[in-house]
């Protein structure tokens, strides 16, 4: 049961970046990574790398999305003034 | 008993992940999404913590507290996107 869900979790990475790249959306592109992040970490979990999980989800899964938004708001705002 | 316990956390969680990945995928609206990622981050704070006890590796509840700590921002992050505040 637990090796089927680490199969599970290793396809979700998949979909995860699949969506990510292939969404029109960017909102909806960025949550997708964040997820693909998140599922990483915990794949890294999996594998007996408490540590390296942490970092990634400290950074990969949370960092990288609030920095995303914030860079997709100020581009937004950029291209609305002119 | 606690074998069966564990079985069928595993296959709850399971599930659960199943179903949220479908609806991420299939999700028309954003909101949608999102809830779907928050709801996908708190399985994975039940997966770590039964696979810590699966293992037998305290550790890793430690990295589910992170996780639990850290999941919010992002959800927190979009809402506030959404709402035009940031």
């Amino acid at each position: 049961m637990l090796q089927l869900l680490i199969l599970v979790v290793c396809a979700g990475i998949l979909v995860s970046g699949l969506l990510a790249a292939c969404l029109k959306n960017l909102m909806a592109a960025m949550v997708s990574s964040g997820l693909a992040g998140l599922f990483a970490s915990v794949s890294f979990l999996l594998l007996a790398a408490p540590d390296v999980a942490m970092a990634e989800a400290a950074i990969g899964s949370g960092l990288t999305t609030f920095i995303f938004v914030y860079a997709l708001r100020s581009a937004s705002n950029g291209a609305r003034e002119p | 008993m606690a074998e069966t316990i564990i079985q069928v956390a595993a296959a709850l969680i399971l599930g659960a992940i199943l179903l949220g990945v479908t609806r991420l995928v299939l999700g028309p609206a954003l909101v949608d999404r999102i809830v779907a990622i928050d709801m996908l981050t708190i399985i994975s704070i039940s997966l770590i913590v039964l696979y810590a006890h699966v293992s037998g590796r305290f550790v890793y509840v430690d990295v589910a507290l992170v996780y639990g700590l850290l999941s919010f921002l992002a959800v927190l992050a979009i809402a506030r996107f959404l709402e035009n505040g940031l």
